[in-house]
């Protein structure tokens, strides 16, 4: 599902984030809405965790909030399966939460609710190879990895080479939310664009306007939007129509 | 330093045996010998892990025989046993055929004669003279080594039993590059007992089975669940550390930084009046009287000299107690380098003393105020702070937590701990107890008495109120296996993976998790872990200032407290780990003095 999305999509694609059970317990349905109303690419569902160490203030409170809203790993698939189901949807998380949680029954979960791909930044590639790539595959559920400005060309076309579906390319090595401006990774998403990766990238990290993801889409397949999306629904009185403002702010409606 | 098990017979046992995973397998075509190879052997050593070396030992075989067989077998070495000239040697090596050249050491053994073979050989072995050709299973006298100038690396061989293991490692002579172990491995000839090899293996390598494997995992413990952004830093530690550290200026360095400016070795002081208290010896092992006043400075010296040999130029850390931040900030002052500690908001109050101490170093101090405002949450932030940092900061962990290779790496620097106390004390303790936090000083305090299995080594917990309270800190009794700083190891957590905030009187074993090490040596059962609340801790801290005139810190006291709580035989050599001194506490200390 994910491969054909980079495959017939000739425009940018745009994926947001979002905390699952933020700002309320039962938000996602009303967000959802208003993303695919909105006609977003791709969403990735954030799963709170209670020590998210690549993240800044932004996602760790939202993360904070949601845990005390009573957000569970189970709640997150419950109210995925009683969402719109014509988009494609990411699982974002730690690994702690999918270990606990089992990594073969969150596979099945997330194939059942129409999860198609995870992102589990602190999960490494070699553990990932070696114990869970078969119940991966078994599922269908593509496990996307991440590089950063430090990542070295070699380990670049390995990670390339691990991955089947897209790159997340963070733009600058830093945790989320810092702001440190996409302009400066110019050099950088240059450099990737000219290595001609067999998988298509997706830039995320400090994209928050329409001039970001301009600017990151002209040298990759798109842009991922997350703290920036948070912070503008926090405190969301109609989180649909917010959320609908927030996506013609960077992207014209399709 | 490498292994070679020689003398390998039958398929299933050289099977059993390559998963110690030694360096070099010998095969005996000599055909007088017990253990000449079967056919079948050959078949099965033609597919071997091609970690291990395949050598044929030959005595006086036709060079033909020779050549046939390595190409037939795709040997990696021969090993030319017999009387071969060096015109033979010469051949064969010309041939493109790996050699090793025996020799049979005894006291009149003329030592020039090597020279010959020198272009010709790649390596030596030296074994017992006898009358036939090896397999004597007797010793030569090792001191004849000496007599051995030349640069070609060698193979000590003959007789080498599990016993000699520890004599061996101390024989400091730079061309030993490997033994030669057989009969004394055996249960018949061409039958090796394999626990016994893998129990040779690591103890020649140093590598026991309580300590870290080369994928960074002690047991399923450990590992590096770092995000993509610190894979460069932390790869790059990873493969550097251990040359660093063991390499001699760093050592010296080290050193004598150790002495004369922390003060180690440090006491092992004999509590006369703890001792006739609980009726046996109490002995104290005073890392409370290290500059700074707890053992965290071992560690703080030994990663700043790290990092300045890395070129880095700020450093990072976080702090519970403040005496990591203040060990940290002291080492920063030494060395001139740029300091910043994150310390949790309510750890900032409870431990004014060592907050003002670190500002009068320099350093800054950031406080944490998310989460549970204490030791984990100053850790996440400092992590964070790494990720935005990734080429010209060293994070400098205080306990032996975080990813690989942090707490093999701050385990050797405690290491310092037990190995004074080894040259302290002529009879080995029954028992030696420690607190635990992330468990560095425990790590410490237990190192070289790990393979001492008479040694009953007890790690206390801080339960808090109590381990049937949800405020407690308690990891090991109460927590479940999980990822936290980076490392797969005990967590106290929701079935969800959320962590607990955890609950201690001292801020430095407030932590929801505990270095992987000690999750691994209580899942082996080698290690013991009990818990003490926090009545009990403050307890003990009075009766210690009170019997001794030593005022312990708060997570000392925990491993005092355990005193109360075991079964004391009036043989028992006690030695409690004092990690720290208690200035820092004494707010908390002195509102529970009883008038
Ligand atoms: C005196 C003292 N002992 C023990 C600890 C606990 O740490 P660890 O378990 O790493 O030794 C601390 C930590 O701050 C400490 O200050």
């Amino acid at each position: 599902m994910l491969q054909e999305l980079f495959k017939n999509t000739k425009e940018p694609l745009l994926n947001i984030y979002f905390t699952a059970g933020y700002p309320q317990l039962n938000s996602m349905p009303e967000i959802l809405e208003g993303l695919v109303n909105s006609g977003v690419d791709m969403v990735e569902i954030g799963m709170p965790y209670s020590d998210p160490l690549s993240d800044g203030p932004t996602i760790q409170n939202s993360s904070s909030i949601a845990i005390k809203n009573g957000i569970t790993t189970d709640m997150i698939f419950d109210q995925l399966s009683k969402c719109p189901s014509n988009i494609s949807k990411i699982m974002m998380g730690y690994y702690n939460a999918v270990y606990l949680y089992g990594v073969e029954k969150f596979c099945e979960k997330c194939k059942d609710n129409g999860v198609s791909g995870v992102i589990l930044p602190d999960l490494p590639i070699d553990i990932y190879l070696k114990e869970y790539k078969g119940i991966f595959e078994k599922y269908g559920i593509s496990n996307i990895f991440l590089i950063t400005p430090e990542t070295t060309e070699s380990r670049i076309r390995y990670i390339d080479e691990c991955s089947t579906s897209f790159i997340y390319a963070v733009s600058s090595s830093s945790t989320t939310g810092k702001g440190t401006g996409i302009q400066s990774a110019e050099g950088y998403l240059r450099r990737l664009k000219g290595m001609n990766l067999t998988n298509p990238l997706m830039v995320g990290f400090n994209i928050s306007t329409k001039e970001d993801f301009d600017f990151a889409s002209t040298y990759t397949a798109g842009g991922i939007i997350g703290s920036a999306f948070i912070k503008h629904i926090a405190g969301s009185k109609n989180l649909t129509q917010d959320t609908e403002t927030f996506i013609n702010s960077i992207r014209e409606k399709k | 330093m490498k292994i070679k098990v020689c003398g390998m017979k039958h398929p299933e046992n050289i099977n059993a045996v390559s998963q110690c995973e030694p360096d070099f397998m010998g095969f005996i075509f000599y055909k007088k010998s017990p253990r000449y190879v079967l056919d079948k052997t050959l078949v099965f050593a033609k597919e071997m892990n091609p970690n291990t070396k395949t050598v044929g030992v030959f005595v006086n075989s036709p060079i033909s025989e020779v050549l046939e067989i390595v190409q037939e077998y795709n040997l990696n070495f021969v090993q030319l046993h017999g009387n071969e000239s060096v015109d033979y040697a010469k051949k064969l090596y010309n041939a493109g055929v790996n050699l090793i050249k025996a020799f049979q050491v005894n006291k009149n053994f003329d030592w020039d004669k090597i020279k010959d073979y020198k272009p010709f050989v790649n390596y030596l072995l030296f074994d017992t003279a006898t009358k036939s050709y090896g397999g004597s299973g007797l010793k030569f006298n090792w001191e004849l080594l000496r007599n051995y100038k030349e640069e070609i690396p060698f193979f000590l061989s003959g007789g080498i039993e599990i016993d000699d293991a520890e004599m061996i490692k101390e024989i400091d002579l730079p061309q030993l590059f490997a033994i030669d172990i057989n009969s004394k491995f055996e249960t018949e000839p061409g039958v090796k007992n394999e626990e016994l090899v893998n129990k040779m293996i690591n103890t020649i390598r140093m590598k026991s089975k309580y300590q870290v494997n080369d994928k960074g995992f002690y047991g399923e413990y450990g590992g590096a669940f770092i995000p993509e952004m610190l894979y460069p830093n932390i790869k790059e530690l990873q493969e550097s550390y251990e040359e660093i550290i063991q390499s001699d200026s760093f050592q010296e360095e080290l050193q004598a930084l150790l002495k004369d400016y922390v003060g180690r070795p440090t006491p092992l002081y004999y509590s006369k009046r703890l001792s006739d208290h609980y009726k046996a010896d109490i002995y104290l092992k005073r890392e409370d009287l290290c500059h700074t006043g707890a053992h965290k400075i071992n560690n703080a010296l030994g990663q700043i000299l790290l990092a300045k040999k890395r070129n880095k130029k700020r450093i990072i850390a976080e702090t519970g107690a403040g005496q990591h931040g203040v060990a940290t900030a002291t080492a920063c002052a030494l060395m001139g380098l740029e300091c910043v500690v994150y310390m949790g908001a309510k750890d900032i109050k409870r431990q004014a003393p060592n907050v003002a101490r670190m500002k009068m170093l320099g350093a800054s101090i950031v406080p944490v105020t998310s989460g549970s405002q204490t030791l984990k949450d100053a850790t996440n932030e400092a992590i964070r702070d790494w990720i935005n940092n990734p080429t010209d900061t060293h994070y400098l962990i205080g306990s032996v937590v975080g990813p690989h290779p942090y707490p093999d790496m701050v385990a050797k620097f405690q290491a310092v701990i037990s190995k004074e106390i080894k040259n302290q004390i002529k009879e080995n303790p029954t028992h030696i107890i420690a607190c635990i936090g992330g468990g560095s000083n425990a790590i410490g305090a237990f190192y070289h008495f790990l393979e001492d299995e008479d040694v009953e080594l007890i790690g206390i917990e801080a339960g808090g109120m109590g381990i049937d309270t949800p405020e407690t800190a308690a990891t090991l009794a109460l927590g479940s296996q999980g990822v936290l700083h980076a490392c797969m190891t005990t967590v106290l957590q929701t079935e969800d993976g959320q962590v607990i905030e955890p609950h201690s009187i001292s801020a430095g074993l407030d932590y929801p998790g505990i270095g992987p090490q000690h999750a691994h040596l209580h899942k082996t059962k080698r290690v013991k872990y009990s818990n003490i609340t926090d009545q009990e801790a403050l307890d003990a801290a009075h009766f210690l200032s009170h019997m001794e005139g030593i005022i312990p810190a708060l997570e000392s006291s925990h491993a005092l407290a355990y005193l109360e709580k075991m079964e004391i035989k009036p043989t028992d050599r006690i030695i409690i780990n004092l990690s720290g001194r208690g200035d820092k506490d004494l707010e908390t200390l002195t509102k529970t003095i009883k008038e």
